[in-house]
C-alpha cells in the first residue's frame, strides 16, 4: 500500500470538480473527496509510510515527472487537504451561484486548480516542475483574489499582488537556474555536502520570503487577504503563504546555509512577529487586521526556522530539534484558526455587507455561533491555553530556553527574542480583546449591523471542522508529536536520534483539566442564570442618561495606547476638528493606519524608477539625426572599448 | 599599386571633407558622383588583371553612382524648387572639422586592429570607416531630404568600400543586388521628395517626428 493510488483519487476528484463546476453539488462532493483522499494520502506518508517516490518516464519540458512525498510535504498536504476541504464546503455556500451567478463557477475552477497546483509544488521533485507549478499556483491565486473585479481597490489588490508574487518568482528562477547550472541537473535532492551551494540561500530566502510575507516583503499580503473572498483569504493565509515556508524549510534542509542563515531568518521572524501585531492593532478593516496577524504568526514559524538553523549550524541538536518542532507545528496551527478567522470574518462580512469595524458591533445576539467560533479561533492565535496556539508557542519558547541555556552567542540572542516572542502574544491578546469587543459584544453601530443574521449549515460546519482540529491539537498534542518530530528528522536525519522529551503528556493533562474547568464554570454559571433569571441594568454611565451606540469604544480608541507606542513605524495619519470654546462646532476624528512600507519605500521606489524611465523616454522623440548620433556614440564607445581590450 | 589604390581612397576621403564643408545641394551631388566614381575604379586597381566580371561590376558601379543616381538626384531637386541647405543643424565649419577629427581617428583605429598582411598597408580600413563616420555626420547634421540622401549615399560608398576586402569572394549577384536596392531607394526617396514638398511646401526633415513611436 502506497499513497500513489490515494493521491491519483484526489487528482481525479479535483479534475471531476472542474469539470463540472457548473453544478454546485457535484463540484463539492468531488472536490471534497479529493481532499479527504488527499488528507488521507499526507496522514499516512506522515505516520506509516516510507518516501513515495513517483517517476513515470513521462517528460514535461524536457525534463522527466519525478513527484516525492516525504514527511516535509506530507506535513504541509495534510494541512493543505484540511483547509482545502473546509473552504470548499464554506465556499458552496458562501459564494453561492445565486448571489453570484457570473463569478462562482469559474471560481471553483481556480479553486480546484489552485488546490491541485500546491498539491504539484508540494511534491516535485524537479526544479523545472517545481517552477511551473509555483508560478501556476500564484496566477490561479490572482483570480481567485480578483473575484470582485469591479471594485477598484480588488483590481489594485489582485495588481500588487501579481507584481510582488513574480518579483519573488524572479528570484526563484534565479536559484533554481543557478542551482541546476551548479549541479547540472534540475533534479532536486539532499546536496548537504556541496558548500558552494550555499550563497543560493539568500537568493531562496528573498524568493520564498515574499510568498510567506515576512517583514519588510509583506507588502502584497494585507490587501490580498483583505479583499479576496473570505475562503480565499483563508486558503491564501493558512496554505499559500506557508508555501513560502514549505520552500524555506524544504531546501534549508536539502542544501547548506550559509553561517549568518539562521541569525536572518530569526531577526527577520522577530520583526515580523512584533511589527505584524503592531500593525494588526492600527487596522479598523476587519480581514486587513487578521491578514497583518497573519505576518506576525509567519513571524512566529521563523523564529523556530531560525533558531533550528543556528543549532544546525552549531550543532545543537536538542533545542534546535524543539524550535523547528513547535515552528512546524505553528504552521499547522497558524493555517487552522487563522482559517477559522478567516471563515469567520467571512461570515460577518456576509451578515452585514461591511469589514469595516467601525460599523459592527453587538453581533453576538445575531449570530452566537460564529461568535462562539471565532472567539475559539481568537484564543487559540492569542496563544491562550487550552489551544492548539499555546502548544506551538510553547515549544518555541522551550527551545529559546533551552537555547538561552547553552553557552555562545546564541543563548545572548534567545533571551531577547524569547521576550520579544512574549511580548508578541500580550500584544495579539490585546488585538484579539479589541476585535472581539469592537465586532461581537456592545451595541449595533450601524443598520447593517442590526441586521445582521447566523450563517448557514454548510459555513458553521466547515468553522466547526478547523475549530474541532484546533481544540484537538490544544487537548492532545501528545498524540501530533511523532508527525512533528517525523518531520523534524525528514529535515536533518541525523537529529533523529537525539529526540528530546517533552512533557506533552502533562500538559495535555493540564489543558483537559483546564478545558473541564472551563466548561463546568460555564455550566455552572449557567445553571445560576436559569435559576435566578438576569437582571439587565444600564452601564455605568458617568451621569450621562442617554448613552448610545456611538459613544462606545472604536477599534481604534481602544488600540489608542498601544499604537502610540509604535508610531514611530505605523505612522498613523490622522484628520482631526477638535472639540473648541464652550459652544462646540461639529468635530470630527479621522485615523488610518497606512501600510508603511508599501507607502513609504516601496511606492517612492517605484516612482523614481517611473520618472528615471520617462526622463529615459525623452531619448525617443523622432528626430532621426539624433538618432544617428546615438548610433555613432555607441559604435564609438564598442570601437573604444575594442581598442581598450586590445591593449589590455 | 599599393600606392595607387591609396591615393584614390586619399581622394574619396577628401572628397567626404569636401561634401561636408559645401552649402550648395548640386555640388554635394556633383561631389558624391567623383566620389562614386572614383571608389568604382578601385577593384581594376586592386585586382593585378581584372577578370571581365570585376570589369563588368566597375563599369555598373561607375555608371550609376556616377551618372544615373546624380541625374536622379538633380531631378528631385528641380522639382523641389531647393538648391541650398539653408539652416544646417551643425555648421559647416563645425562639421568639417569633426570630418577631420573622424578620418584621423580613423586612421588610428586602422593602426590599432588587428589586420590582415595584405590589407595592412592598405587605407581600405580606415578610409571605410571615415567615409562612414562622415557620412553619418552628414546625415545628422543637415536637415533637407537630398542632402540626407547624400549622406546615405556616403555612408554606402564606405560600406562599399568595407566591402572591397572581400573583392575575391564577393559574389556577382550580391555587388548587383546592392546596387540595384541603392538605385531604387534613391529612386524612390526622389519621388518622396517631390511628394514631402508638395504637401508641406517644405523640405526640413526635422518636422517628420510624428512617426517615432
Amino acid at each position: 500500500m502506497s499513497p500513489g493510488p490515494l493521491l491519483l483519487v484526489a487528482f481525479l476528484g479535483l479534475t471531476a470538480g472542474t469539470a463540472g463546476c457548473r453544478r454546485m453539488r457535484f463540484w463539492l462532493v468531488a472536490t471534497l473527496t479529493g481532499c479527504a483522499s488527499g488528507l488521507a494520502a499526507g496522514a499516512w506518508a506522515l505516520i506509516a509510510g516510507p518516501v513515495w517516490d513517483w517517476e513515470p518516464g513521462v517528460a514535461l519540458g524536457g525534463q522527466s515527472v519525478h513527484l516525492r512525498l516525504d514527511a516535509i510535504s506530507a506535513f504541509f498536504l495534510v494541512l493543505l487537504a484540511l483547509l482545502g476541504g473546509a473552504g470548499s464546503l464554506y465556499a458552496s455556500e458562501y459564494w453561492a451561484d445565486r448571489a453570484h451567478p457570473a463569478s462562482a463557477p469559474p471560481g471553483r475552477v481556480w479553486w480546484n486548480a489552485l488546490l491541485g497546483f500546491m498539491a504539484l509544488v508540494l511534491m516535485s521533485a524537479n526544479g523545472l516542475h517545481f517552477l511551473m507549478a509555483w508560478e501556476l499556483f500564484a496566477v490561479c491565486a490572482y483570480f481567485l483574489i480578483t473575484r470582485e473585479r469591479h471594485k477598484r481597490e480588488v483590481r489594485a489588490a489582485g495588481w500588487l499582488y501579481l507584481a510582488a508574487s513574480h518579483t519573488g518568482t524572479l528570484c526563484l528562477f534565479a536559484f533554481f537556474t543557478s542551482l541546476a547550472s551548479r549541479t547540472g541537473s534540475w533534479e532536486l535532492g539532499p546536496l548537504r555536502d556541496r558548500p558552494d551551494l550555499a550563497p543560493l540561500f539568500w537568493l531562496a530566502l528573498f524568493g520564498f520570503g515574499v510568498k510567506a510575507g515576512l517583514f519588510p516583503l509583506h507588502v502584497w499580503l494585507p490587501s490580498a487577504h483583505a479583499n479576496a473572498p473570505s475562503h480565499v483569504s483563508a486558503i491564501l493565509s493558512g496554505v499559500a503563504i506557508k508555501m513560502g515556508i514549505y520552500g524555506l524549510v524544504r531546501f534549508s534542509g536539502w542544501l547548506p546555509v550559509p553561517e549568518a542563515g539562521g541569525w536572518v531568518v530569526a531577526g527577520l521572524g522577530v520583526a515580523s512577529a512584533v511589527l505584524g501585531v503592531a500593525f494588526a492593532l492600527g487596522q479598523h478593516d476587519l480581514k486587513r487586521l487578521l491578514a497583518y496577524h497573519s505576518v506576525e504568526n509567519i513571524g512566529i514559524i521563523l523564529i523556530g526556522l531560525g533558531f533550528a538553523l543556528i543549532a544546525a549550524a552549531r550543532g545543537d541538536a536538542a533545542w534546535g530539534c524543539l524550535a523547528l518542532a513547535g515552528g512546524l507545528l505553528h504552521v499547522w496551527n497558524h493555517g487552522l484558526f487563522k482559517g477559522l478567522l478567516f471563515l469567520g470574518a467571512g461570515s460577518v462580512l456576509h451578515a452585514t455587507g461591511t469589514r469595516e469595524m467601525s460599523q459592527l458591533g453587538g453581533l453576538w445576539r445575531a449570530m452566537p455561533r460564529t461568535a462562539l467560533l471565532f472567539g475559539l479561533g481568537a484564543a487559540a492565535i492569542s496563544g491562550l491555553p487550552p489551544l492548539n496556539g499555546f502548544v506551538s508557542e510553547w515549544l518555541v519558547y522551550l527551545g529559546l530556553f533551552e537555547a538561552a541555556s547553552s553557552r555562545g552567542p546564541a543563548a545572548w540572542a534567545a533571551v531577547p527574542a524569547a521576550i520579544l516572542l512574549g511580548m508578541t502574544g500580550a500584544l495579539a491578546l490585546a488585538c484579539f480583546v479589541k476585535v472581539c469587543g469592537v465586532v461581537f459584544l456592545g451595541l449595533p453601530r450601524s443598520a447593517a449591523a442590526q441586521r445582521a443574521h447566523e450563517c448557514g449549515p454548510s459555513m458553521r460546519a466547515a468553522m466547526m471542522l478547523l475549530a474541532a482540529a484546533c481544540v484537538a491539537i490544544g487537548l492532545a498534542p501528545v498524540l501530533f508529536w511523532p508527525l512533528v518530530i517525523r518531520t523534524v528528522a525528514a529535515w536533518r536525519p541525523e537529529w533523529n536520534a537525539a529526540a528530546p522529551s517533552v512533557p506533552l503528556t502533562t500538559l495535555g493533562i493540564v489543558h483537559v483539566a483546564l478545558a473541564l474547568m472551563a466548561a463546568l464554570a460555564v455550566a455552572v454559571l449557567g445553571w445560576l442564570v436559569r435559576r435566578n433569571g438576569l437582571a439587565r441594568a444600564v452601564t455605568w454611565d458617568c451621569g450621562y442618561a442617554a448613552p448610545s451606540a456611538r459613544m462606545q469604544y472604536t477599534a481604534g480608541s481602544f488600540a489608542g495606547i498601544i499604537t502610540g507606542w509604535f508610531a514611530w513605524i505605523l505612522r498613523p495619519r490622522t484628520h482631526a476638528q477638535p472639540v473648541v470654546g464652550l459652544f462646540p462646532k461639529r468635530a470630527s476624528l479621522d485615523q488610518h493606519t497606512p501600510e508603511t512600507v508599501l507607502e513609504d519605500v516601496v511606492e517612492p521606489a517605484g516612482s523614481m524608477v517611473m520618472r528615471l524611465s520617462t526622463a529615459v523616454r525623452r531619448l525617443q522623440h523622432g528626430r532621426m539625426s539624433a538618432y544617428i548620433l546615438y548610433l555613432l556614440a555607441g559604435v564609438a564607445a564598442l570601437a573604444l572599448l575594442a581598442v581598450w581590450g586590445g591593449a589590455r | 599599386m599599393t600606392d595607387t589604390v591609396n591615393l584614390f581612397i586619399g581622394l574619396a576621403m577628401g572628397l567626404n571633407l569636401m561634401a561636408l564643408a559645401s552649402s550648395r545641394i548640386p555640388s554635394i551631388i556633383r561631389i558624391e558622383a567623383a566620389q562614386g566614381m572614383v571608389l568604382g575604379v578601385l577593384p581594376l586597381l586592386l585586382e593585378g588583371e581584372p577578370s571581365a566580371l570585376v570589369i563588368a561590376v566597375a563599369a555598373a558601379v561607375v555608371g550609376v553612382k556616377g551618372f544615373l543616381i546624380p541625374s536622379l538626384l538633380r531631378r528631385a531637386m528641380r522639382a523641389a524648387h531647393i538648391d541650398r541647405e539653408a539652416a544646417p543643424r551643425l555648421g559647416f565649419v563645425p562639421s568639417l572639422l569633426l570630418g577631420a577629427a573622424a578620418t584621423v581617428g580613423a586612421l588610428a583605429l586602422g593602426l590599432a586592429l588587428p589586420l590582415m598582411p595584405e590589407h595592412a598597408r592598405l587605407l581600405l580600413v580606415p578610409g571605410s570607416f571615415a567615409t562612414i563616420i562622415c557620412g553619418l555626420i552628414l546625415l545628422m547634421s543637415r536637415t533637407k531630404a537630398i542632402t540626407q540622401v547624400c549622406g546615405f549615399l556616403m555612408l554606402e560608398n564606405g560600406i562599399y568600400l568595407f566591402g572591397l576586402l572581400l573583392l575575391g569572394s564577393t559574389p556577382l549577384l550580391v555587388e548587383a543586388g546592392i546596387l540595384l536596392d541603392l538605385t531604387v531607394a534613391v529612386f524612390v526617396i526622389g519621388i518622396i521628395v517631390d511628394r514631402i514638398q508638395r504637401s508641406f511646401d517644405s523640405l526640413d526633415t526635422r518636422m517628420l517626428t510624428e512617426l517615432r513611436e
